[in-house]
Formats: structure tokens, sequence, C-alpha cells
């Protein structure tokens, strides 16, 4: 076991591994036995003194730990590429976008490019979670999502920005395994230390924004915490403490976590810190997450090791380094079953381009493992893994997830809103197709037809919303709208009386019924039609 | 500035750094990050904290009601905007309000198009922005 160096001194000659990415010179011992302890023979791995100056050149942070985070961190920017295509019907509405950068508004995503993309970006994500062609597949899924966060306002957070440039730095990260390398095997990796240098600016700023008056007497953050966490605060230090207490948390963790010796602070206080911001309420969706993830990197070195060297974890290592998987026929059953399957897969993902960019995505196997091979490498099967699970991370992420309802919902609501009826008619229509047991696809795509003319097929859908949601009362209320603006009264009573039985509660059925019972009310037909629609983002 | 430069390469921390072009990108790096987000103190609109790392300041919580009139008339910007638009107009973000007027002024031309927000803040007074024509005078 390597002695652990601390802070960022330059090795010296040190029996164990030696740091990765700078090399490593392995040579017989030529050095003095120390106090003849020495076995006989054993080869003295001298690391290779790392260059000047050490802080960033000579930090090193176990296999073990890189192995974590990048499985955790690529891994979840996988599942949240995916969750982030609800959003796509924003993009290129009514063809209006700014961008982050001035000059760049007419580069910005469509709805169809934005989902597509996002589809590779959670593919290239899973495939650099795998360790597959992390050199290749960092600055591809980095520049897609630089271009999706620079050229358009729309999503553009804080949290978007900070993920851009640690997918920036991470493209300078070793992140794909040596032959030779173990738990303990430092790697030498001066990106690590510019991600946790990033974090530290971060906090810094953070911390400077908030000393005012109105963060200080605990206004601000009154405002923008609800749920468990702000039980909580109430109910012990009050806001106005915890006010305080996040400046304070935004400093100390500002000034610790990029120094390895001051992590023993660092890491329970921001896991306290973030734990706080996800049980606070805020939508700001994996955004919490990926900061605990980023807090593996402060996670003691040794913890990761010692993890890895339990039996279950290094019998598991052992058995998947004896997977054959470096052979012609497992490459070649691993390429053609991957992408076969994960065209079969992708059939059940519901989102709108996804079968047709997993055969699109079918190359990628291919090329990856013709890449080797014109190296001179052979193997290649994991590929053809990393493949299948992309696919199986879109399937798993839609079906447990609102996600492609939510899609098509916000994209028939919007071209609705924007008076694209057509492609409205589309979305409705596929949302309709994706959960005919759900009425709202039903209702508004039976209000389009019969905007359109479509009487028979218009109304049939509203029937069939009424009857997958039979206690609510706005499909009745359309229909009886639409009878009524025909002249068909009696039938429009009877259904405005069935939308008062279906919600009693509801004031536009309750209106309509009204009006048609009682003569002298005024607006009968020319309600806001906002309390019928739940379509909005 | 070029004696600046000399005076930092001779730091020793930094004069190793700034002795290798990976070093020079590292330094550069951390010097815009350090420095950008000063920009903010320096923007017209005090809404836009971007690349400042400014979540959950005060400002955020700065709420903005945005109308618009053309040739005096009310006119409904949910009809012609996604929401997420408006909602960064409600955010009172200067450049999204400027380029819907611009856009406005383009799709009716010969027309005044006014277009104000209306914003009240934790840490301050309320205050209005806009309201003239920005056919005329594009920026907020």
């Amino acid at each position: 076991m390597a002695k652990k160096r601390k802070g960022g001194k330059p090795a010296t000659k040190t029996p164990g591994p030696a740091p990765m990415a700078s090399g490593a010179a392995t040579k017989p011992a030529a050095t003095k036995p120390a106090a003849g302890r020495r076995p006989d023979k054993a080869p003295v791995v001298v690391p290779l003194r790392a260059p000047e100056p050490t802080f960033w050149f000579g930090f090193d942070v176990a296999w073990a730990k890189l192995v974590v985070v990048r499985v955790v961190l690529f891994g979840l920017l996988a599942i949240d590429a995916v969750l982030q295509i609800r959003h796509a019907p924003r993009y290129g509405a009514g063809g209006f976008n700014v961008a982050q950068i001035p000059g760049l508004d007419a580069l910005g995503p469509s709805r169809a490019t934005y989902e597509i993309v996002q589809l590779v970006s959670a593919y290239l994500f899973v495939l650099a979670a795998l360790g597959v062609a992390t050199r290749w597949v960092l600055p591809v899924v980095t520049s897609l999502y630089a271009w999706m966060y620079f050229t358009s306002q729309l999503d553009g957070y804080q949290h978007h920005y900070l993920v851009a440039l640690v997918l920036g730095i991470s493209c300078f990260v070793p992140w794909q395994r040596r032959p030779d390398a173990e738990p303990a095997t430092p790697v030498r990796t001066w990106a690590v230390r510019l991600i946790l240098v990033q974090l530290a600016i971060l906090y810094l700023w953070a911390a400077i924004s908030k000393m005012n008056g109105a963060w200080l007497d605990g206004r601000t953050l009154a405002n923008q915490i609800t749920g468990p966490l702000r039980s909580l605060v109430d109910s012990s230090v009050g806001i106005k403490a915890a006010a305080k207490f996040a400046i304070f948390a935004e400093i100390t963790l500002a000034l610790t976590v990029w120094v390895r010796p001051a992590w023993f602070i660092a890491l329970p206080l921001g896991l306290l810190f973030h734990t706080g911001i996800l049980l606070s309420g805020l939508e700001i969706g994996l955004f919490a997450w990926l900061m605990l993830a980023m807090y593996l990197l402060v996670v003691p070195d040794r913890a990761f090791i010692w993890v890895a060297e339990q039996p279950p974890i290094a019998r598991l290592r052992r058995a998947l380094a004896r997977l054959p998987l470096e052979g012609d026929v497992a490459t070649g059953v691993a390429v053609l079953g991957g992408t076969t399957l994960g065209i079969v897969l992708a059939m059940l993902c519901r989102l709108d381009h996804a079968f047709t960019m997993a055969i699109a995505l079918g190359i990628v196997p291919i090329v990856l493992v013709a890449a080797r091979r014109l190296r001179g490498q052979r193997g290649g099967a994991v590929v053809g893994i990393a493949h299948l699970a992309a696919i199986l991370v879109w399937v798993t992420v839609d079906r447990a997830s609102t996600v492609a309802t939510d899609y098509y919902r916000f994209w028939g609501g919007s071209s609705r809103r924007l008076g694209d009826l057509e492609s409205s008619e589309r979305a409705y229509r596929r949302l309709a197709e994706i959960q005919p047991d759900d009425g709202q696809g039903h209702f508004q795509l039976g209000r389009l037809l019969l905007k359109r003319g479509e009487e028979a097929e218009g109304l049939a859908e509203l029937q069939r919303a009424q009857t997958e949601e039979p206690a609510r009362a706005r499909a009745y209320v359309a229909e009886a709208e639409y009878l009524a603006s025909k002249g068909r009264t009696a039938e429009a009573l009877e259904k405005a009386r069935a939308a008062t039985h279906a919600e009693p509660d509801s004031q536009p059925a309750q209106q309509l019924l009204d009006s048609m019972t009682k003569p002298n009310q005024p607006n009968q037909f020319k309600r806001p039609d906002a309390p019928l629609d739940d379509d909005h983002e | 500035m070029p004696s600046l430069l000399r005076w930092l390469a001779r730091t020793p921390h930094l004069g190793a750094l700034l002795s290798t072009w990976r070093g020079r990108a590292i330094a550069l790096f951390v010097a815009v990050q350090l420095a950008l987000p000063i920009l903010y103190f320096t923007r017209k609109d005090p809404h836009d904290e971007r690349f400042a790392w400014r979540m959950f300041s005060p400002m955020r919580m700065a709420h903005c009601v945005p109308t618009a009139t053309l040739n005096d008339t009310p006119f409904n910007l949910g009809g012609e905007f996604h929401e997420a638009w408006l909602e960064l107009a409600q955010r009172g973000r200067f450049r999204v309000i400027e380029a819907m007027g611009a856009r406005l002024c383009k799709e009716h031309p010969n027309t005044t198009v006014r277009i104000s927000i209306d914003c009240v803040y934790l840490d301050r007074e309320p205050r209005s922005y806009g309201g003239y024509d920005m056919c005329m005078v594009p920026e907020l």
C-alpha cells in the first residue's frame, strides 16, 4: 500500500502503486533496503516526481474513487438528460429564442433537435459511466451540452452552467482503466483538483451574493424553502439563524473543498448543506443529487479502497475481470446482440425519436470496435453491453417517470396556445395513444377536433375522456358547450347536468348549468378556458 | 500588463504554473472563473444573475409583471411567446423582454409596441421599466 501523500507534496520513493497519469518507473531494488525489512527480489516502484506545481500536477486520487465518481456522476447526468426531454416543447416554440451569448439566437435547438440531443447525451453519458471511450465520448457530450446551454436561456440556470463547466474539465480526467489498475492505484489528475477549485469559486460567490440585509434577516430564505426542511428549521434554529448558517457553510466550503487536509470539514458540511437543499422543496431537478455526487471526490480515498477490498466486492471484481470479453466471438455477440436488442428495447420507449435514434446509434459500437481494431487492440464486448445499457436507461427513465406524457402534454399545450393547431393535434393524438386510459389526451384532442369541425370524432374523444376521468367535469362541459353552440339544447343540458354530477365543486360546470337553466346569466359560453386546461408547464 | 505578467511569473508557485501551456490554461480558467461574477455588478440589468453563482439571492425573489400594448391596445404575450419565456420575463430578464419587443416590432411594422415590467423586490423599492415604444428605443 502506498504511503499517503498529504498536501500535494511531491512523491518520494515509496513502495506501492505509482500514479498512472504521469507514468511510473518500475525497476529492481536499487536503493538501500529500509532497515533490512524489504522482501527479497520485490520490485520497488518509484513514482516519477510530479512536475511543479505539485498542487495541480501532483494531485492524485485512488482508482477506486475515480471509478465510483465516474459511474455515479455520469449515471446521474444520463438520467437527468432523459428527464430534461419534458422541456423539449419549449425549444423553438413560436420561432422565438434568446441565447445566453448574443449572436447565437439562431443556433438554438428546436423541440425535435433538443429531444434527439438529450437522447444522444444520455446515451453518451452511459458510455462514459461505464468507461467506454471516454476520451472521445466526453468531448462530444460536453459539446452537445454546451450547445444546448449556451444557445438558449431556456433552462439556463446556474446549475446547468456548472454542469457545462464540470463536463469541460472532466474531459481531461483519465477516466479509462489502465490494464494494471488496482483499487489503490493513484491516478494523477490535475483536472479533478480543478473541479474542486471550481466548486470553491462557486461557494465563494454564492456566499458573497447573500451578504445583504434581505438574506441575513431570513426574508429571502423564508420565501424559498418549503417542505420538511422548512418545518425543521422553524421548529429548531429559526429561519434567521439558518440564513446565517448558509453563508457560514458556503464560506467554509469555499475554503476547504479543494484542500485535501481540510476534507474532514468539507465532507460532512457539504453533505449536510446539499441534503438540506434537497429537502428544501426547490425545483432544481437532480442538481442537489449531482452536487452530492461531486462530494464523492472529497471522501477519503481509503474509504473507496476499503470498500473495493471487501470480500464480496473483491470477488465481484475478480469475476468481472475473468469474463471473456476480449475474444472476437464475445465481441461480435455483444455488439450485434447489443445493437439488435437495443432496437427491440427502444420500441418500448415512448419518446418521440427514441426508436429512430436507437437504430442510428447502432453504428456507435461498430465504429468503436473498428477503431480498437485499427489501433491493434482486440476485444470491445463492453461497448455492445454499454450500448444496450444506454438504451435501457432511456426506457427505464421513461417508464418510471412522467417524462413522455409531460413531453406530449406540454407540446400539445404550447402549440395550441401559440396557434399551431396541427402540431398540437399531433401531440395530443400521440398522448392519447401512449396513455389511452388517461383523459388528458382524449379531452384536448376532442376539443381540437370539434374546433376543426370534425364532430363525430371530436365528440367520441370527449366521451372517451368522460369515461377515463369520471370525476372531472371538463369533458362534459366541453361537450355541453359544443352541443349548445349547435342548438342541441336538450342534449347540452343533459351533459351540463352530468358535469355537475361528475364534479360537484367544479365552478365552470356550475356556471354552465346556471347559464342554461337561468336565462339571465351573462357570458353563457365565454368563460376563460384556463380552468379546463392542465397542459401548462 | 507585461510587467504584471513578469511579476506573476516570478512568484514561486505561479511561476511554475505559468511555465507550461497546460499550467497557463489552468491559471486562465481559474482567473476567468474568479472574475466573471464581477460582471454582474457592471450589468444594467440587476435581474440578470447568469454566470455569477448568485443562487437563491434576494434578486431571485424579484417578481415582475410584464404588460404589452400594440398601438395602445393590450396585447396578450402568452399568445405569442412560450410560457417559459414569459417566466423569464416575470423574473425581469431585460434581454428576453427586449427580444420580445424586437420580435413584435418586426411582426407588426408601423406599430407602437410598448412593453413594460412592474417589479417588486424583497430588498428594494418596487420599480417599473420600459413603457415606451420599443421599436424606437429597443432597450429597457
